[in-house]
């Protein structure tokens, strides 16, 4: 019965992701010290809340068959405006939470705002989204770090800073926020007409055209969903590390191709679920946390998910026969 | 069609130049030091690295793959060199062996590519956080100073020429003679163009994959050395990014990312020298560091929406002939 709904719930062909991602767990549970305890399985979890926000947005923008590589300025630019949107300059508003509600607004507004120009270049001007994404990257996490040159922004409100920290309903901020995202995600794409569009365009854009799909606002609406999303990842690194800072994120991009791509999403477009993200941002988050755990360096840590990156990949073509 | 729109016609159809040339003018206009002869020398050099990197770049974007592990490969051969002269080795040998290291990732990336069916963006994607992490370790993150002699190299001259310049020019003249007038180079663009009909048509569909990715090894490992013999260093940022800046620069010279489209010269000679041309003005009209990726990103963002609306343009227009 637990299995019949799980099947359900995940799609049988991704079953093995799941199986080796809990073997994994077992395994390190085991044999490394310091994996399994409470603290470290938080840690596990606030490592992965705001990786997997933006690997969903990726998996949004990657099912209509584009690619974005600006999430990581994206994430940058959100966090400073967030800083500057906190810091003194807005102490006049009373009280604090319409000030920490103003300054979230701004935030996701950015987001949604690079996503927008994201989309309408790939959409509207039939840019290769490849290189949107490659010079929008340029563009913002340069714009960011010239807006502050390259100074963080200290001095969030306390209130603010203390987010990751409050409960509600017995359950923690962040990790709520991290549900209500990917409970939205999951709907948007399986109970909505957009849902089924997405990936009509993806998979063909020109059918997709002729059956009546309005292909260029699908299109950019991905692009947004995306933006938006990392709006949000940003808010919850820019209160964890309780800064704003014009370099947050820099490193992440290949966890976040990598998490959709371990999925299974297909980066050709048409063929990727919200739930196969969650796996491989799981997995990512896993195997980084382990390998630390065990001692290993960064650079070690790199060239190991590079090959992971590549043995996930020959596992999906395996599972689709293509060998 | 009207003069007017005639005008507007050809200048779409060279958008690249036009902008290039518009960018020389500006930077003319803004500093009587950008035009002369020392600088535009100077600009040359300062390209010869990138342009050879985005030489190698346009053979494996014209069988629509991509090579994110160039500025990785970079890397890992300046670390190489530098570790082994270092120790005392001559120049000499170590030039040929850090060029095979280059060959090396480029028949890692065709081995996966051609050989497991994976997609090259996720195999060099792959590549370039293995590379990227080789070199780190190797160079235990510290930067490498280079002895002396690197560096005269680098400032030697043949026949007049400053040894950089040569070697992109042989690197130019070579690439530009196999891919306009070989039969391999003709595969290449049919490969591109559609890889099934390309097979079906007896091309050796592997072989030519498996050269691309050799050769964009070997001109990423040719400008490390050439980037090496004018910085001297080895710092752990080496070659960041530059694979973004060379794919970038075959873009603008009108490679297509989808393959089968685009030629080295003068297309991607003249990509990197925008690129290089602008980062260079910006320095001596002496602009706040912060802003260059700012205007180098625009730049390369007005190119790629020009050049996207005049393919819309063209094919607005095949469509009302047909119509007609």
């Amino acid at each position: 019965m637990i299995e019949s709904t799980a099947n359900k719930l995940l799609g049988k062909s991704e079953n093995t992701t799941v199986y080796v991602c809990v073997l994994y767990y077992f395994i390190m549970a085991i044999f490394v010290p310091g994996f399994f305890t409470i603290h470290n399985s938080w840690n596990l979890l606030f490592n992965l809340l705001p990786l997997l926000i933006v690997a969903i947005g990726q998996t949004y923008v990657m099912l209509g068959a584009g690619i974005d590589l600006s999430v990581t300025s994206i994430v940058a630019m959100t966090s400073i405006i967030g800083g500057y949107c906190l810091s003194d300059i807005t102490a006049f508003i009373e009280p604090v939470w319409l000030r920490i509600v103003f300054s979230l607004g701004a935030m996701l507004l950015t987001g949604a705002l690079i996503g927008l120009i994201n989309g309408v270049s790939v959409a509207k001007l039939g840019m290769p989204a490849f290189m949107v994404t490659l010079t929008t990257m340029m563009l913002f996490s340069g714009t960011a770090i010239w807006l502050t040159r390259s100074q963080n922004s200290y001095m969030l409100p306390e209130s603010f800073v203390n987010m990751p920290y409050t409960s509600l309903w017995f359950i923690p901020l962040p990790l709520l926020i991290g549900l209500v995202v990917v409970g939205i995600a999951y709907f948007l794409l399986n109970n909505t007409l957009y849902g089924e569009w997405l990936p009509s365009v993806g998979m063909n854009s020109k059918t997709a055209a002729i059956s009546g799909v309005k292909v260029q606002s699908t299109t950019i609406w991905s692009y947004i969903i995306c933006g938006c999303c990392a709006a949000v990842a940003s808010i919850l690194y820019t209160a964890r590390l309780e800064t704003g800072s014009p370099v947050m994120g820099q490193h992440i991009l290949l966890d976040v191709i990598g998490s959709v791509v371990i999925g299974g999403t297909s980066l050709f477009g048409g063929v990727g679920k919200i739930q196969w993200t969650v796996i491989g941002a799981v997995f990512i988050i896993m195997l980084d946390n382990s390998l630390n755990l065990m001692g290993m360096s960064y650079f070690l840590i790199m060239i190991i998910k590079g090959l992971v990156i590549l043995l996930a990949a020959m596992m999906n073509l395996l599972k689709e026969g293509k060998y | 069609m009207t003069r007017f729109q005639k005008a507007i016609q050809l200048l779409l159809n060279y958008s690249t130049v036009v902008l290039f040339l518009v960018v020389l003018v500006t930077f003319g206009l803004l500093s009587p030091k950008f035009l002369t002869l020392g600088n535009i020398t100077n600009i040359l050099i300062q390209s010869s690295s990138l342009t050879i990197l985005a030489i190698g770049m346009t053979f494996v974007l014209l069988t629509a793959g991509i090579d994110l592990s160039v500025g990785s490969i970079m890397f890992v051969v300046g670390v190489i060199s530098g570790k082994l002269v270092v120790i005392g080795l001559p120049i000499w040998w170590a030039i040929p062996l850090v060029l095979v290291i280059g060959l090396l990732f480029g028949l890692v990336n065709a081995f996966f590519i051609f050989k497991l069916k994976i997609v090259p963006f996720i195999v060099t994607l792959a590549t370039f956080y293995v590379g990227r992490g080789l070199g780190l370790y190797i160079s235990e993150t510290r930067a490498i100073n280079l002895p002396e002699s690197f560096l005269q190299i680098g400032s030697s001259k043949l026949l007049g020429l400053p040894m950089p310049i040569v070697i992109l020019l042989l690197v130019l003249i070579i690439g530009h003679f196999v891919l306009s007038s070989t039969q391999f180079g003709r595969q290449v663009y049919a490969v591109g163009n559609d890889m099934a009909k390309a097979r079906k048509a007896g091309v050796p569909v592997k072989k030519i994959l498996l050269t691309v990715y050799l050769i964009c090894g070997l001109c990423a490992a040719i400008s490390s050395l050439v980037a090496l013999a004018q910085l001297g260093a080895v710092s752990p940022t080496f070659g960041y990014q530059n694979e973004f800046m060379a794919i970038a620069a075959a873009v603008l010279g009108g490679t297509s990312l989808f393959g089968g489209k685009g030629n080295i010269l003068p297309g991607t000679l003249i990509g990197a020298l925008l690129i290089q041309s602008i980062q260079n003005g910006l320095v001596i009209i002496n602009v706040n560091p912060y802003i260059y990726p700012v205007i180098t990103g625009t730049v390369i963002f007005l190119i790629v929406m020009i050049d996207s609306l005049r393919h819309k343009s063209v094919q607005k227009a095949l469509r009302t002939k047909t119509t007609i």
